[in-house]
């Protein structure tokens, strides 16, 4: 053991001789930049208190190449060439891969994702918090079969909860922290099967979950599952339910609070009250940012919600859904994806701002990954919704030719395989064929166009290819290597429940 | 508003307006402002024949006359969800003759008379803000 260390020590001091006096390099802003990141991880400590607050981020739909988009959109927005940008939580120190496959899909959907982030454990496509020996649909079979919820433990151990999507708030990943459903699609009253007693609808669990003080606060769309459908609510939209319940005024018969527009958003009070806080924002989503009035950002969301929760002393778990990051890719359109993806980058940056690392464990992740897939080879800079650019050898910018397929057409930097953007279209006869475009930079870049892709689909489809997990704060460096998604409960629970330091 | 603006916002609306003959199809998208209200060009445009590029959405019942030009493809089949799932930036057409349903993803253009304005549709129960009628329409 002693003569292994001397080499090794050896071998670190011909190694630093070495890079003091013979790399040519070594000056290079690539060379220093990365000596000063060893230096940051070696000086790095981990942080063993107990978590207060846990905040999980997750953007739907939004796995690692999806994210890398994103980035070259921020940072192209900003003036640069987009792939150097670092999006905020980017910066964060621990991170690991997540595998997101479920008990019965190699591909996901958001419901056994979000599950799995809530209970710790895996379960079927489809079903949200009921465990994976009952079968997709069977009501009855959920009786007995209910997972326990992160926001139930919290909450039972005196803190707060809220939850935030910028889709339905009775879409599958909000419903991952208040409902238990062995159908996601169970949004109201009128979805459930005949003779279903064994669980309620979702947007009933959503009231259930408030009077129970189990969610403190929620903000997203979904209004029409909250309203009978003789109601028409404050936009001119119709409720759905046909249960003759209003679960708006239910909420607010608790004493709670109710928004529904920007404006009654900025009128909500956040001073020390732990009265349910309500926010429904559109009849079904909320809008995608590229197209947002009348409504909130989430960054906005974020922030109110985090100033009505700090109130509480013991602390908040608050889930928060850029919800239609996903909806953006399932339509093929690249540039709303992109710009929901900025806000859902605003939004973290503003949570990071608004509490401290010292006892607040942020987590950021995707609960899957798309069918989107890159082009190359592109020049540096090539606009990301837009045309893959031929690189330059002499400088660092792309030439302005783009590249072109055998077909000599040019083609975008993103693509999809499969969706509405597929160049293959049906024809008179049913069949399906066709060509490619010859696609201009500007209808590339147009925010309405939708990438080319191959198989012709009505919607676009997830992926099972991994996603990342990004943390900082207490315990966050136990991400790390590639995880099981459901891992990322035990780390939120395990912050929670650590001994606190000098105890 | 200050009259010279006035002036200026006429003088280029009437250059979009007049630019439209020569620069092909409005886009849905053009016919509503941010906030969802009329955009000035839709005003302009107000009962005349125009042509609105946009695309099919799946029609709601078969051997009719009337469907939805959406600015994008519809992705989700309209069955599936109910009138709130529906885009807030659409164009009811009502189509001289019985429809020739297209894929939804296939880019046409549409030519019929603007019509501004809220209109219950009494066959199927379809609200409509604005609407083309008399409208033929072809692969754009």
């Amino acid at each position: 053991m002693k003569k292994i260390a001397l080499l090794a020590l050896s071998t670190v001091l011909s190694a630093g001789t070495a890079m003091a006096q013979d790399i040519n390099q070594k000056d290079s802003k690539w060379f220093t930049d990365a000596q000063a990141k060893i230096q940051e991880m070696i000086a790095r400590q981990p942080n063993t208190g107990r978590a207060r607050n846990v905040i999980l981020f997750t953007a739907d739909g939004n796995g690692i190449g999806t994210n890398y988009a994103i980035r070259l959109f921020a940072g192209q927005q900003a003036g640069g060439l987009g792939d150097d940008h670092v999006l905020p939580y980017e910066a964060f120190p621990n991170l690991a891969l997540v595998k997101t496959y479920t008990t019965n899909g190699q591909t996901p959907d958001s419901a056994p994702t979000a599950s799995a982030m809530n209970t710790g454990v895996k379960t079927k496509n489809t079903m949200i918090n009921v465990a994976e020996t009952v079968n997709v649909g069977d009501c009855n079979a959920v009786a007995g079969n209910e997972l326990t919820t992160f926001a139930e433990l919290v909450s039972a151990a005196g803190k707060s909860v809220g939850v935030i999507s910028t889709a339905r708030i009775t879409h599958a990943t909000p419903a991952g922290v208040y409902a238990k459903t062995a159908n996601r699609d169970w949004e109201d009253n009128t979805g459930l099967p005949e003779g279903c007693t064994a669980q309620k609808d979702i947007a009933a669990q959503l009231v259930d979950a408030m009077k129970a003080g189990t969610v403190d606060l929620a903000f997203g769309g979904g209004r029409a599952h909250f309203l009978p459908e003789q109601i028409t609510d404050e936009e001119g939209k119709k409720g759905k339910r046909t249960d003759e319940r209003n679960l708006v005024e239910e909420i607010k018969g608790l004493g709670g609070q109710y928004v529904f527009d920007d404006k009654t958003f900025a009128e909500l009070s956040t001073d020390g009250t732990n009265a349910p806080i309500l926010g429904l924002f559109e009849g079904s989503h909320m809008k995608y940012e590229q197209d947002r009035t009348g409504e909130p950002s989430l960054a906005e969301m974020t922030e109110k919600a985090i100033k009505a929760l700090k109130n509480n002393e013991n602390g908040f778990y608050l889930n928060i859904e850029a919800g239609r990051v996903d909806h953006a890719n399932h339509d093929g359109n690249l540039h709303r994806t992109l710009v929901d993806g900025v806000a859902f980058a605003e939004a973290i940056a503003k949570a990071d701002e608004l509490t401290d690392d010292a006892d607040t464990l942020i987590i950021v992740t995707a609960d899957h990954e798309h069918a989107i897939a890159f082009n190359g080879y592109c020049g540096r800079g090539s606009p990301v919704t837009g045309l893959c650019y031929e690189i330059d050898d002499n400088g660092s910018k792309h030439v302005d030719t783009p590249n072109k397929g055998l077909d000599g057409k040019p083609y975008t930097v993103v693509g999809y395989l499969n969706g509405a953007g597929s160049i293959l279209k049906e024809q008179a006869d049913g069949s399906y064929s066709g060509t490619r475009g010859d696609l201009t930079n500007e209808e590339a870049m147009d925010p309405d166009y939708l990438q080319q892709a191959l198989v012709p689909m009505l919607s676009e489809t997830h992926s099972g290819e991994d996603v990342s997990v990004l943390a900082k704060g207490p315990w966050s460096h136990l991400f790390d290597g590639v995880i099981e998604q459901n891992y990322i409960f035990h780390v939120m629970n395990h912050a929670v429940n650590a001994e606190l330091q000098g105890n | 508003m200050k009259r010279r603006h006035f002036i200026a916002a006429g003088l280029s609306l009437a250059a979009a307006t007049g630019a439209r003959a020569e620069n092909g199809p409005v886009r849905l998208r053009e016919l509503y402002n941010k906030d969802l209200s009329f955009s000035d060009l839709a005003h302009s445009l107000a009962d005349r024949r125009i042509t609105v590029s946009g695309f099919m959405a799946p029609p709601l019942k078969a051997e009719s006359t009337f469907f939805v030009l959406t600015n994008r493809p519809m992705t989700v089949c309209p069955f599936c969800e109910t009138e709130a799932e529906w885009p807030d930036d659409i164009l009811a057409i009502y189509t001289k003759r019985t429809l020739d349903v297209m894929p939804f993803n296939v880019r046409l253009v549409t030519r019929g008379t603007l019509e501004l304005g809220a209109f219950k549709d009494a066959e199927t129960g379809f609200v409509s803000r604005v609407r083309l009628r008399e409208a033929v329409y072809e692969r754009g």
